[in-house]
């Protein structure tokens, strides 16, 4: 089995989904991956969780709204889209997106407004785990019905657990078809029938617990809560399914983004391992913000298995080849600082290679295509550092070889 | 001691270290909960994720987790990871006092998938449990820890766990839960026992997303924080002009000879690469501080990585420090702008 690449998965697919531990730049990939596929022509669309103003500034636009906006003349010539490409970009406002499937789904105007006020409402939607990031995936859908784009690259909210939007929906569904939730549901059946020996049945001590817990007017207001929800949930248990087969089928590709870090780099080992197990269509590994040596050079091997340049044998020769050219400069002491910044350099070339070993083995392990990006001087988000990630993930997309080590080293992962 | 008390990080019971995914919490954690353990104190450092970090962080790759039971790491030190299931599990039993219908009860299917779905409980939970481990007395009266450390979950997240027992009250309005709910929300909004402390990293995302947490901790949380951590901020590059350095290295010829160094225009864009981070790092440092009116601390970025004790104590230094303007003052810090 031949590696991906990262324009074929482009190419193959209708949407990209960024996942990945937060702080690693997944808004950045994604909206590098979009770019790409503009400026191959494609209607492509970048979907951001983040406020990202400065990625909205590169695209030309003031900020990220909840529809997609497309990008203006000057900046799609900027970003080098020519053609029938076109690039849109827009930020998910969650909280929104729930109350509009609330709007979606509800039986009429009367269930819709008794669901939006109820107490419990207001807050799980901020709080049902992963309920938000459901309804986010609700939006893609919508999108993607809409066949307005070839493409949707999306950034996903930093998740810990793997993946737990896609969970949401079947455990919002198995908490609303739960036996307690049933009970609580239809109280006045139960009450009704059993008056106070309501609690002595066994099955119904799971209930009494609650109420203890949690006191009658909660369960009420819960019980409310649910029974208006319960008149939605066949509507939404369609489209969770729909939403869920979208994610997991072969239109979508899942693209890994990992930090160069210790920390960062286990996170993703642990996160990809999670993904492989679920049947998750994985494309890619890229690891972002690793610091390369450019111009091929290889951090330098030292004895105990870490690396260090060879400070003395250089510092001499950068001197005389200082002094040769500049013959006015304090070439000793510029020398050395020339000498202590590619120590400095190489140290941390050598540590984000080091750290990130394993997750690129078992990225290729498995298939994948694993790209390094190598981590700009200044803010990335501008659109030559828009460029400059695309180069990276995209410039080698030829040569496997070279695609472990970044995009202008020569040597291999040794 | 007692006079810099109150603007040391060590005085408070809890300190609740929040902030962006990616941003270092964990390593702030354990630089922290090492640090009191070293200067004598019993200390709780108590992760919420689901995959453990700090053991690997006090004691190298592969260190064993340490689970809901916790184990000493180090002396004095103690880690856990509070687990929502065991943590309600205990407090099922404390309360209906049957641990076998407590743990019949947890063994239902119905009962697992509710608690898979319903929200909110997790993070009550987890707060109700550093509550009580607060509230943990040893025989002479004494605290059992003079500092819990709680490692909690990435902002977004960390937003509504910080805010749930707020929820929990205002939707619940009597009985054990409300009751526990008010408890914790009274320790955690109370500034002697309960510090909340960002942790930022020097560039756009991370300084937006703090400004933003600390403007609701603050307005609408009402918890206390006095000061943010800023972590990795690189340090100024060697030799005291790089861009003159740079430009010099460029202009060296290409196929110059420096031994198994890297060819000059490599050392250059090395020079570039590292003051252009020290210059954004700076500038985000005060964007930081000025919009969140906080002072902020800087951690340098460790040569090396962050693992192992030594790691974790190079931190300690400037961590410990007590930032400009943080003192006795114990009313939130003026919002910029704020004429008060």
């Amino acid at each position: 089995m031949t590696a991906a690449d990262p324009l074929d998965t482009l190419r193959r697919h209708r949407v990209v989904v960024c996942v990945g531990t937060g702080g690693v730049g997944k808004t950045t990939i994604a909206a590098a991956l979009a770019l790409e596929a503009a400026r191959r022509g494609q209607r492509a669309l970048v979907l951001t969780i983040d406020p990202a103003r400065r990625l909205a500034g590169a695209l030309g636009l003031e900020s990220l709204g909840g529809e997609p906006d497309e990008l203006p003349p000057r900046a799609r010539a900027a970003l080098g889209i020519e053609g029938d490409g076109r690039l849109f970009a827009m930020m998910l406002d969650m909280k929104s997106t729930f109350d509009g499937l609330v709007d979606r789904f509800a039986e009429n105007e009367d269930a819709r407004s008794r669901i939006l006020a109820n107490a419990i409402y207001a807050h799980v939607s901020d709080a049902l785990a992963g309920s938000a990031e459901y309804a986010a995936m609700e939006k893609v859908y919508e999108l993607l019905e809409s066949e307005r784009f070839d493409l949707i690259v999306l950034d996903t909210p930093p998740a810990q657990n793997a993946i737990d939007f896609l969970d949401a929906p079947r455990r919002l569904l198995e908490f609303i078809d739960s036996r307690v939730v049933r009970l609580l549901i239809h109280p006045a059946f139960v009450a009704g029938r059993a008056g106070f020996r309501l609690f002595q049945r066994p099955g119904l001590r799971v209930l009494e617990m609650l109420e203890r817990l949690l006191g009658m007017g909660f369960l009420r207001d819960l019980s409310e809560f649910l029974l208006a929800f319960e008149a939605m949930a066949d509507g939404f248990r369609l489209r969770a399914t729909r939403v869920r087969e979208m994610l997991l089928g072969p239109r979508a590709a899942f693209v890994l983004v990992a930090g160069p870090s210790y920390q960062a780099a286990r996170n993703a080992e642990a996160f990809l391992q999670h993904l492989a197990g679920q049947r998750v269509p994985l494309a890619g590994v890229v690891v972002n913000r690793v610091r390369l040596w450019q111009d091929g050079h290889e951090p330098t091997p030292h004895g105990d298995g870490t690396t260090a340049v060879d400070v003395e044998a250089g510092a001499a020769a950068i001197e005389a080849a200082i002094r040769a050219t500049h013959p006015d400069a304090d070439a000793a002491a510029l020398a050395e600082a020339a000498c202590g910044a590619a120590t400095q350099y190489d140290d941390l070339v050598a540590l984000d290679r080091r750290n990130s070993a394993a997750l690129r083995q078992r990225g290729e392990a498995l298939g994948l295509f694993v790209r390094a990006v190598p981590e700009l001087p200044e803010d990335v988000h501008d659109v030559e550092g828009l460029r400059a990630v695309g180069r990276a993930l995209f410039a080698d997309a030829d040569t496997d070889a070279t695609a472990a080590s970044g995009p202008t080293a020569t040597g291999g992962a040794s | 001691m007692a006079a810099e008390a109150s603007a040391s990080l060590l005085a408070r019971r809890i300190v609740i270290v929040t902030g962006k995914g990616g941003t270092g919490k964990t390593t702030v954690s354990a630089a922290l909960a090492l640090a009191a353990a070293e200067r004598g104190l019993s200390v709780l450092i108590a992760e919420v994720g689901l995959f453990e970090q700090v053991p690997a962080l006090l004691l190298g790759h592969g260190a064993p987790p340490v689970g809901y039971e916790g184990r000493e790491l180090r002396p004095r030190l103690r880690a856990m990871r509070i687990d929502p299931f065991s943590a309600v599990a205990e407090y099922l039993g404390l309360q209906i006092g049957s641990p076998r219908l407590v743990e019949r009860t947890l063994r239902s299917r119905g009962l697992r998938q509710l608690m898979e779905g319903a929200p909110g409980w997790r993070e009550l939970i987890t707060l109700g449990k550093t509550w009580q481990l607060e509230q943990m007395r040893l025989a002479d009266g004494r605290p059992r820890y003079d500092l819990i450390v709680m490692d909690a979950p990435a902002t977004g997240h960390g937003l509504s766990f910080l805010d749930v027992p707020h929820v929990v009250r205002s939707a619940v309005r009597s009985g054990p839960l409300a009751r526990n709910a008010e408890r914790v929300e009274t320790l955690m909004s109370d500034p002697d026992r309960t510090l909340v402390l960002p942790v930022s990293l020097a560039e756009e995302l991370p300084a937006q997303e703090t400004a933003e947490l600390v403007e609701r901790v603050r307005d609408d949380l009402g918890l206390w924080m006095d000061r943010v951590v800023v972590n990795a901020v690189a340090g100024p590059p060697p030799g005291d002009d790089p861009e003159r350095l740079a430009g010099i290295l460029r202009s060296l010829p290409s196929d110059v000879a420096l031994g198994r160094l890297p060819p000059p225009g490599a050392i250059a864009r090395a020079v570039d690469h590292l003051a252009a981070r020290q210059r954004l790092n700076a500038r985000y440092v005060d964007e930081i501080a000025r919009r969140t009116g906080l002072p902020t601390l800087s951690l340098p970025v460790v040569a090396g990585g962050v693992t192992g004790p030594e790691a974790l104590r190079r931190l300690a230094g400037p961590l410990l420090e007590a930032p400009a303007g943080v003192g006795d003052d114990r009313r939130p810090a003026a919002a910029p702008g704020d004429p008060s």
